[in-house]
């Protein structure tokens, strides 16, 4: 290519992408021109991927005359760590319990104006005055999931293994006739957590000594393991690719329902471990540097809707704290007691608590052991 | 890093001379020194901090009421990372992977820069073109097309497992494995290692090689003993570049590594997206800095002229 051939070639490269970003700037002016902003209050949420219903936000924002902008995370610990870099000016938050906790010892959090939320009273008690927020001061109950196990039902039986045991991810004897074809979580937490549990310890055991044990645990198991999955298992196991994997109840009814839909000749099933699991429930809490208290509290108020907050688990399949909103709820998720437990499996969920910084420190160098052997 | 002399800066040393000296130096020299001194200056401060109870840090001074038991500096962070052999065991691995990352892409970019260098002019502009044209997409999309590429239900890995199965080998997964992880840092890499040996391989004066077969040097003689020592530089120059973000990457084996595929990168970013324990985040990333900075040192020294005429 000489020099003239260059200059055309170039000129064309900068004429297209001149032309792309004028059709861009176009598209956007429909919602997002700042003259549109000035009109209208825009309420900033910090939030789960995928985590609130599209109609919702546009009746919310119809109903408030307002805009919903929202940021995401994955995972609590990224949340917590983005605020703990300087992340600022988000009005509502939903995080986890544990990290609920986290959030109120460090003062950042408003406390919640009761009076703006009459719809409060549909929360189901047995979610409210959790051990974080005793009198639900700081947090609202938005929705919850369950960490259990989702599995190939025809495939398990075939192979004469249980579906509702820790054992099918930890237990070499049952791993041998599954190898390669399970996942667990990426996520030193949840896996601690199954582990701990296994060996008939509370999730949030932090004897050092069940920490280790446990720890051996998932060094034993790990060769059997395909991957560390936090969310290409729901794929995987919905066409059959993996027989076992570790997850959140809401991802793995996805799975289920997927491997339904493309009429699979296999089902997803995935149920509460005997032995007990971690239970994530996840509220709606005000940060300090939020600046529409008001919207917020109206925004909370709505979510508290039987119809509204129904809309979520209808689309996700997540747990629902709110009373009000069974009667829109798909009797197949009701009725499902990995995504609506009852009482006697609820005693068999813990939730996690949140660790100190030594604590921290060495899960995080036990956990890289576990990466590096 | 270092500004280049001008050409005639110590023969013709006048004020005009300084100041377009500084003019052209200072701006890089403001850059690297904003962005690349002050935070490492930072991060080494940090190292030596206590982690805050719900992750920054603790403060310097003991708190009014004196409710924070720890403040000020430690030596805690690095008597842990250096009281641990896993530790070692993670950089050793991350080199190791940086090492045979950076070898493969000198195989592999050699002989293409070679032929670059010695096809015609006005196709190697082209070639060059093509080379960088990569980069015109997302560094993670091309990095996810791999997932796709390398998945266990992919045309290459039927390919490879139907060979593997006719010699009689159990069939392999190529995806979430080392070898993936190899394969994406070799694929990202490449083209650093390309450029400086193109570069370097352009300017070679092709009258040497005529000599030399006129004494006699057949092709491989030809090449041992003219091509490969006066590129040297342009080899040192792209080994640098490929190894140097090797070190660092963690979003390749995140994103096509297996359950043993942890590198340093990875566990520096844990440290403050994940644990929320800034201090150690720093030791490690302070530690991985100076090994980095030392490799450059030797690079630029085995590079240097004197070096290559002597051997």
């Amino acid at each position: 290519m000489n020099t003239r051939h260059f200059y055309v070639f170039a000129r064309t490269v900068i004429s297209i992408s001149l032309i792309l970003f004028v059709l861009s700037c176009n598209r956007q002016q429909n919602h997002d021109s700042p003259v549109f902003q000035q009109k209208r209050n825009t309420l900033f949420l910090f939030n789960w991927n995928n985590y609130i219903a599209p109609e919702t936000i546009k009746r919310f924002e119809a109903f408030c005359n307002c805009r919903i902008a929202q940021d995401y995370y994955s995972d609590n610990e990224e949340m917590l760590a983005k605020l703990a870099a300087g992340a600022t000016g988000y009005d509502v938050i939903v995080p986890t319990g544990n990290a609920v906790d986290t959030l109120i010892r460090q003062n950042v959090l408003k406390p919640l104006d009761q009076s703006l939320l009459p719809n409060f009273k549909n929360i189901n008690p047995i979610y409210l005055n959790t051990e974080f927020d005793p009198a639900n001061k700081y947090s609202v109950p938005y929705a919850f999931t369950i960490t259990l196990l989702g599995s190939n039902y025809e495939k398990l039986q075939a192979l004469g293994l249980p579906t509702d045991t820790w054992a099918l991810i930890f237990e070499p004897e049952y791993l041998e006739k599954i190898k390669g074809r399970v996942t667990v979580l990426d996520s030193q937490r949840e896996l601690m957590a199954a582990a701990l549990r296994y060996l008939g310890h509370s999730i949030n055991d932090n004897n050092e000594e069940n920490w280790q044990q446990a720890k051996n645990l998932i060094i034993r198991a790990k060769p059997y393991w395909a991957a560390f999955s936090n969310t290409s298992y729901i794929r995987e196991l919905a066409v059959g690719n993996l027989w076992v994997a570790h997850g959140y109840s809401n991802d793995l009814y996805q799975a289920a329902l997927d491997a339904k839909n493309t009429g699979r000749n296999f089902t997803i099933v995935y149920s509460i471990p005997q032995e007990g699991a971690v239970l994530a429930l996840d509220s709606m809490v005000l940060h300090r540097s939020g600046s529409h208290p008001d919207l917020a509290h109206q925004f909370i108020n709505f979510m508290l809707e039987g119809k509204n907050s129904a809309e979520l688990t209808n689309l996700i399949g997540s747990g629902n704290p709110n009373i009000e909103a069974l009667q829109f709820i798909q009797p197949e998720l009701t009725q499902n007691n990995a995504v609506f437990p009852d009482k006697a499996s609820l005693d068999h969920l813990e939730m996690l608590h949140e660790l100190d910084h030594k604590q921290r420190r060495l899960l995080s160098r036990l956990w890289t052991e576990v990466k590096l052997r | 890093m270092e500004v280049n002399k001008l050409p005639d800066s110590t023969s013709n040393f006048t004020k005009a001379n300084c100041f377009n000296k500084w003019l052209i130096g200072g701006p890089p020299f403001l850059f690297l020194l904003i962005f690349f001194a002050a935070p490492s200056l930072i991060m080494f401060f940090t190292s030596f901090r206590f982690p805050g109870e719900f992750g920054g840090l603790a403060p310097i001074s003991p708190a009014m009421d004196g409710s924070s038991a720890e403040y000020g500096l430690t030596l805690e962070t690095y008597e842990f990372l250096f009281s641990d052999i896993l530790y070692a065991e993670i950089f050793l691995k991350t080199f190791a992977i940086a090492a045979v990352t950076t070898l493969i892409c000198l195989i592999m970019a050699y002989p293409l820069a070679l032929l670059i260098a010695r096809s015609q002019k006005r196709f190697r502009n082209l070639m060059i073109m093509l080379v960088i044209l990569p980069f015109a997409s997302n560094f993670l999309i091309r990095i996810y097309a791999w997932m796709i590429i390398l998945g266990p239900e992919s045309v290459l890995s039927h390919f490879v497992n139907a060979i593997l199965g006719v010699f009689g080998f159990a069939p392999v997964t190529l995806l979430f494995s080392t070898f993936a992880v190899l394969i994406g840092m070799v694929y990202v890499h490449l083209p650093f290692m390309i450029l400086p040996l193109y570069t370097n391989l352009e300017k070679h004066d092709p009258v040497l090689l005529d000599a030399a077969q006129d004494l006699g040097a057949n092709r491989w003689q030809r090449f041992w003993l003219i091509t490969w020592p006066q590129s040297l530089p342009g080899v040192f120059a792209g080994a640098a570049l490929v190894f140097i973000p090797v070190l660092g990457m963690f979003a390749v084996p995140d994103i096509l590594g297996g359950t043993g595929d942890i590198l340093i990168g990875n566990l520096i970013k844990d440290q403050f997206l994940g644990t929320r324990d800034w201090p150690f985040g720093s030791t490690l990333s302070i530690i991985l800095t100076l090994l980095v900075l030392l490799i450059a040192w030797l690079a630029t020294w085995l590079a240097r002229p004197s070096v290559r005429q002597n051997s």
